[in-house]
């Protein structure tokens, strides 16, 4: 059985998705997150709380996520703060 | 020989020990600050604070209160030094065991937005408070002994665990492990020191030395791990 992903992972992997695209929708997010739709809303507001990601909403009314700074510096970090979170089992 | 001369310049000594402590402890402070305020990872943040708190506690400890930088004075300046002293050391060894079970407690993404000022920091303030009063009351530092004895044995089950389960992929656990293990040893020779050979120096001397073992081996360990990026 496959291993259940870690939270970090989880959230590495969402924003990999963003940072991939961009702009994505929600919608798009939740299939490649594979995550149910409740823990994916779980994982986006607290994304959106941290400074992760933002919203956007066009003239449409159409939403879309993207990466802020913030985000794109965890990503580049990640591997670091992956590394010292589990060497002291934090 | 190397002990005559360690006891004859014994304040001398002690202050460099603490400065060498605090400095560790800061340059850890840094590195893993800067880790939390890229991931707000609460784990980080509570050891963070724990390395923060241990190094205000050896700053209070041998620097402000060094009678040899401080030649003073009033004898309630000692007694707010030995205070403040608890309070930070026993607040740094709860951050440490709370770093290692925060993700226990706190429930998934809605983490506490303080870290000093939540229900369950509170509650060590709270048991921090009532050990400082019991030792205040019978002049002695036993109750923090003890204290320390049982977080540090909880805090070295704790990481036995995780090595015994991540060993092989995540090398330093071993290494936390024999600090978690070293940190027991040392609160309880502190103890012995203190209740049974009346703080002999040769005691004090080797509990200093494996003190620093300790914050040397976390201080490798938060180098090691954090100086690759990208």
């Amino acid at each position: 059985m496959a291993k259940k992903r870690e939270r970090l992972e989880v959230i590495k992997d969402i924003l990999v998705s963003i940072k991939n695209t961009r702009q994505i929708k929600p919608t798009r997010l939740l299939y490649s997150s594979n995550l149910s739709p409740q823990m994916f809303k779980e994982y986006i507001n607290e994304l959106i709380t941290k400074g992760f990601i933002k919203l956007d909403i066009d003239k449409d009314e159409k939403k879309s996520f993207s990466l802020t700074k913030k985000g794109y510096d965890f990503l580049q970090e990640y591997r670091v703060i992956e590394s010292f979170v589990d060497n002291f089992g934090l | 020989m190397i002990y005559d001369f360690i006891i004859q310049n014994r304040e001398i000594l002690k202050i460099f020990y603490g400065l060498m402590v605090v400095l560790i402890c800061l340059v850890i402070v840094l590195r893993t600050d800067r880790l939390f305020r890229i991931s707000l990872h609460q784990g980080i943040r509570y050891f963070r604070n724990a390395f923060f708190f241990f190094s205000l506690a050896f700053l209070i400890r041998y620097i402000m209160g060094s009678n040899v930088l401080v030649p003073i004075i009033h004898n309630n300046y000692f007694f707010i030094v030995k205070v403040a002293f608890e309070f930070f050391l026993i607040m740094a060894g709860f951050f440490l065991l709370y770093s290692l079970l925060w993700k226990k407690i706190e429930v998934s993404g809605e983490s506490y937005p303080s870290s000093l000022f939540n229900p369950v920091i509170l509650i060590f303030y709270l048991f921090t408070f009532s050990v400082i009063f019991l030792d205040l009351i019978w002049n002695t530092y036993s109750f923090m002994f003890v204290s320390q004895i049982i977080l540090f044995s909880f805090a070295s089950a704790i990481s036995f665990v995780n090595y015994e389960n991540n060993s092989r992929r995540h090398k330093f656990l071993k290494f936390y492990f024999i600090a978690m293990i070293f940190s027991l040893i040392a609160w309880v020779l502190n103890a012995l020191a203190a209740l049974l050979f009346n703080w002999n120096p040769l005691f004090a001397i080797n509990i200093s030395i494996i003190n620093l073992i300790i914050f040397l081996i976390f201080l490798l360990g938060v180098i090691n791990v954090t100086k690759y990026r990208g």
